[in-house]
């Protein structure tokens, strides 16, 4: 009872509760036949936008493409009901069915394009349709479009006008809102959210992005090919406008004005939208001008949308009250420690150009079990290059890297990283605005058989979700910071990021842990602490290799060290011959009366 | 008739060389799309009529007002849609130009209505013989102006002092600020420049092509595609796909005048709508292939 209590005063919810109560009793009211309609389009653009917060808010990528899916749906159903006096149970299932092979078809092209790439290429596949269902006359009676399309039957039994449409419309919604709630919550809601701010760490941590990315894209065109087929069965006549750009454009501005990811967002929008034209009515012609300048204004001052900005009020006026912490849990350690007797990691003559550049020049280097190994070199001598290639962010021109006897140079970077090594980066990539018990539970994705089905499947708590977090915490006290675990990541200062980053890497439990500048914005004592505990994770037979300019840091620490110039390996050794090599000194480290600079 | 053809393309391919370069230029100096790009060539094509109707000189003469009153309106729109937005992510940038596109287009709805209008021509209607072959003054009025003004945009660019500060804030902004260039003023100015070349395409472009409200879109997809073929941000690469594209656009559907035996095999394929469609295609495979453009050298960003 009081869990239920806190839940609903949690956030915005009192006042989503509220709304939602208001929406239910709105249609009680209604007298006229035109007000019910204007109410079901309010839920087929709601859906509409519900699915395009899948691919362009929780998956952060500007695709054009929702309202050609949404005129695909409702062309299947205007051809199938017109043609064929198909049922409601056949047409809303092809509906769907046609746009999510559409969807599937142009993702393997188009998906992984970047950003501007992706919204060009979205926008063409669109004008593509566009042009085909135009000039596809007998099928889809070209530019005049269908008309006569029977309302929505199910099953033989026919759905009343008004009011029956409107509730197997807001039906729709509801059940649409359940799924994208239960789909974008929990490990796999934290995965899509790292995935989508910041794709790098994402990767790191073993996230497949380009499957999370896919699986999002292909549940926006679903809900736009069952939003098609209502707004058909509705309207009872479908023209091209239906694929045209405008619908494409409501749909993002409803998104844009209610909120890219916040459920309510996407009916609150679609309420507006659909109902401000009405409501401003003798604006006329003019009230298209308003949208694009509400868009504008929208994206300029609210970025989240307004449930996004409620929620900023929120938080200002009436914080609330931290919730009490998981209690820690130990990993499991699920990985196999039985091992060959050979190197743990191993680089053989690595190449790596860019452009005219020699980043890598042959580089040949092994790393044991439970070593500390530390890598130096001048700025821009390819000792981050290197990371890059061992962690497949680059891709090596020759040469080979093998884990354990394995090689990883072909695999993709989340598969590295799952493979068992992990990162922190140089100028830090943790999620801003996400707490730091959030930042470092993301990275159990690949180890709490996180994924879509599990989401949709598990209860009112995603478990995993809960055991990801319980272990953030074991991780973060084992840096010794488990007291910022509430904070959000872009609050902390240098030195507390890079140790979260640090726990981050730890949640893969991993074999190979790569450091790139671990000290930089430490104190002293805190760097002696930081030694400290990275001595006792490589007597735990934890392999790290450290990239660091912080002689008195890295010397004591390493147990080997090799020395990068220009792309070429000049020196490796215990670090007192590196000290000594002329090479190191002459590239590097300088005359001994400066090493202390 | 095959001179004639490509006469055509050549003033088509100018028209969009100039659309593709002042949407480079931007994107250069900005690093986001600007997707109101294409609407400010429609705008433009008004903005002509609007002017023609109460000073009814040869457009050739309503070129340079156009161009001053795009120029303006290209600076406002740098205030509303990009520098709110300039420290967040590019995606952001692209929404606010949609906005933007959507009053574009609606005012000019509003105004205008949906019907096609004719904008000026550059000198007048009617075509030049010349050793038989009839050339439309207005397809050899645009060709000149676009060389006159990629001419002059090179050597602003290229020979000028403000033309340095332009490049250097487009290569790195920092750096530009770090030695005191005004960034934010070359940006408003490279805003007024690709608006002003948008505004001399659609002047042109309105007498050849007429203008609608809703054109836009098919004018950003041509600088898109154009911008793609020639390699993401490169000048010379984007004024060459323009040509590349104006060529296919033209040439493709006129193929059966050229080849008559054609017209028998697949008339269905040389129609306006189906030369679009393998625009766009290829445009697809394009990205997919070779998405350094088919000029462009493989750039690999730094982590």
């Amino acid at each position: 009872m009081n869990a239920a209590l806190n839940w609903s005063m949690s956030g915005v919810r009192p006042l989503l509760i509220l709304g939602s109560v208001l929406l239910a009793l709105w249609p009680m009211l209604m007298t006229s036949a035109y007000e019910m309609r204007i109410f079901t389009i309010v839920g087929i653009y709601a859906l509409l936008a519900l699915g395009y917060q899948f691919i362009f808010g929780h998956s952060g990528a500007l695709a054009l493409t929702q309202g050609t899916f949404f005129g695909v749906g409702a062309y299947v159903t205007g051809v199938l009901g017109v043609k064929y006096q198909l049922g409601g149970e056949f047409t809303v299932l092809l509906s769907i069915a046609l746009p999510l092979a559409l969807a599937a078809l142009i993702a393997a092209p188009v998906l992984r394009l970047e950003s501007h790439y992706f919204a060009l290429a979205t926008l063409g596949v669109g004008q593509v349709v566009v042009l085909v269902v135009v000039a596809w006359q007998e099928l889809t009676g070209g530019a005049n479009g269908l008309s006569g399309i029977p309302g929505l039957t199910l099953f033989g039994f026919e759905v009343k006008k008004g009011y029956g449409t409107m509730a197997a419309v807001w039906a729709c919604v509801a059940a649409g809102a359940f799924l994208s709630w239960r789909v974008t919550r929990g490990l796999y809601g934290a995965a899509l959210h790292i995935s989508r701010e910041n794709p790098i760490a994402a990767l790191s941590v073993g996230i497949d992005t380009a499957k999370l990315r896919y699986a999002m894209f292909l549940f926006s065109a679903m809900f736009a090919g069952l939003a098609g087929a209502l707004y058909a069965h509705t309207l009872r006549v479908v023209s091209p406008e239906a694929l045209e750009f405008p619908i494409m454009v409501a749909c993002l501005t409803i998104t844009v004005v209610g909120g890219r990811t916040h459920i309510a967002g996407a009916i609150l929008g679609a309420l507006l939208i659909v109902n401000l034209p009405e409501w401003f009515r003798a604006m006329e012609k003019y009230y298209l001008i308003a949208y694009g300048l509400a868009l504008l204004a929208m994206i300029i001052a609210a970025p989240y949308g307004l449930i996004g900005l409620l929620e900023q009020w929120r938080a200002k006026l009436w914080p609330e009250t931290p919730r009490t912490l998981p209690k820690a849990e130990p990993l499991r350690n699920s990985r196999a420690v039985e091992r060959g007797s050979g190197p743990l990691l191993e680089i053989r003559d690595v190449h790596k150009r860019f452009g005219g550049l020699k980043a890598l020049n042959g580089i040949t280097l092994t790393v044991a079990q439970g070593e500390i190994f530390g890598l130096i070199g001048p700025n821009g001598s390819g000792k981050t290059t290197l990371l890059n290639v061992i962690t497949g962010i680059h891709r090596a021109d020759s040469g080979g890297v093998s884990l354990d006897g394995v090689g990883i140079h072909a695999k993709p970077s989340f598969a590295i990283a799952q493979s068992g090594i992990a990162r922190t980066f140089q100028n830090i990539n943790l999620v801003d605005e996400m707490s730091v018990l959030d930042n470092v539970a993301v990275a159990r994705y690949g180890f709490e058989n996180a994924g879509l089905a599990q989401t949709v499947a598990a209860g009112w708590n995603d478990p995993a979700w809960q055991r990801a977090r319980a272990q953030a915490i074991h991780l973060l006290d084992a840096l010794g910071v488990a007291g910022i675990a509430q904070s959000a990541a872009g609050s902390l200062a240098y030195g507390l990021k890079r140790k979260v980053e640090i726990a981050r890497a730890l949640a893969l439990e991993p074999k190979l842990l790569l450091l790139d500048e671990p000290a930089a914005g430490l104190n002293e004592s805190e760097q002696l602490d930081l030694a400290q505990r990275l001595r006792a994770f490589a007597k735990g037979g934890l392999a790290i290799l450290v990239i660091e300019h912080n002689m008195p840091f890295l010397m004591p620490l390493a147990e080997r060290m090799a020395c990068l110039d220009h792309g070429d390996l000049i020196a490796v050794g215990a670090p007192a011959d590196i000290r000594a090599n002329p090479l190191v000194v002459e590239a590097y480290l300088g005359s001994p009366e400066k090493t202390s600079a | 008739m095959l001179l004639q053809i490509l006469a055509n393309a050549l003033a088509l391919g100018a028209s969009y060389a100039l659309l593709a370069l002042g949407f480079v230029l931007i994107l250069n100096a900005t690093s986001a799309v600007n997707f109101t790009h294409g609407d400010m060539v429609m705008a433009s094509g008004y903005v002509a009529i609007a002017l023609f109707s109460v000073l009814p000189v040869p457009g050739a003469l309503l070129l340079p007002l156009v161009m001053a009153v795009m120029a303006v309106l290209g600076v406002v729109f740098s205030w509303l849609a990009y520098f709110p937005l300039k420290n967040r992510p590019p995606v952001s940038v692209f929404i606010s130009t949609i906005a933007l596109g959507i009053v574009f287009q609606n005012s000019a709805n509003a105004i205008y209505g949906a019907e096609p209008r004719k904008g000026p021509p550059l000198l007048s209607e009617g075509f030049f013989e010349v050793a038989g072959i009839t050339i439309g003054k207005q397809a050899l009025g645009i060709v000149i102006v676009a060389i006159v003004l990629i001419a002059a945009q090179h050597i602003l660019l290229n020979r000028t002092g403000i033309g340095r500060s332009l490049r250097a804030t487009a290569q790195d902004r920092q750096m530009a600020e770090a030695i005191g260039i005004r960034v934010n003023r070359m940006i408003a100015l490279t805003f007024a420049l690709g608006a002003a070349l948008a505004g001399a395409a659609g002047l042109m472009l309105s007498n050849t092509f007429f203008v609608t409200p809703t054109d836009g879109t098919n004018y950003i997809i041509k600088a898109y595609i154009a911008v793609t073929i020639g390699g993401w941000g490169s000048l010379t690469g984007a004024v060459c796909g323009a040509l590349i594209i104006a060529l296919f656009e033209v040439l493709f559907p006129s193929l059966p005048l050229l080849i008559p035996s054609l017209e028998f095999i697949a008339p269905w394929l040389f129609t306006q709508t189906a030369s679009t469609i393998l625009l766009y295609l290829g445009l697809l495979a394009i990205m997919f292939f070779r998405p350094q453009g088919l000029f462009g050298e493989t750039v690999q960003r730094r982590v």
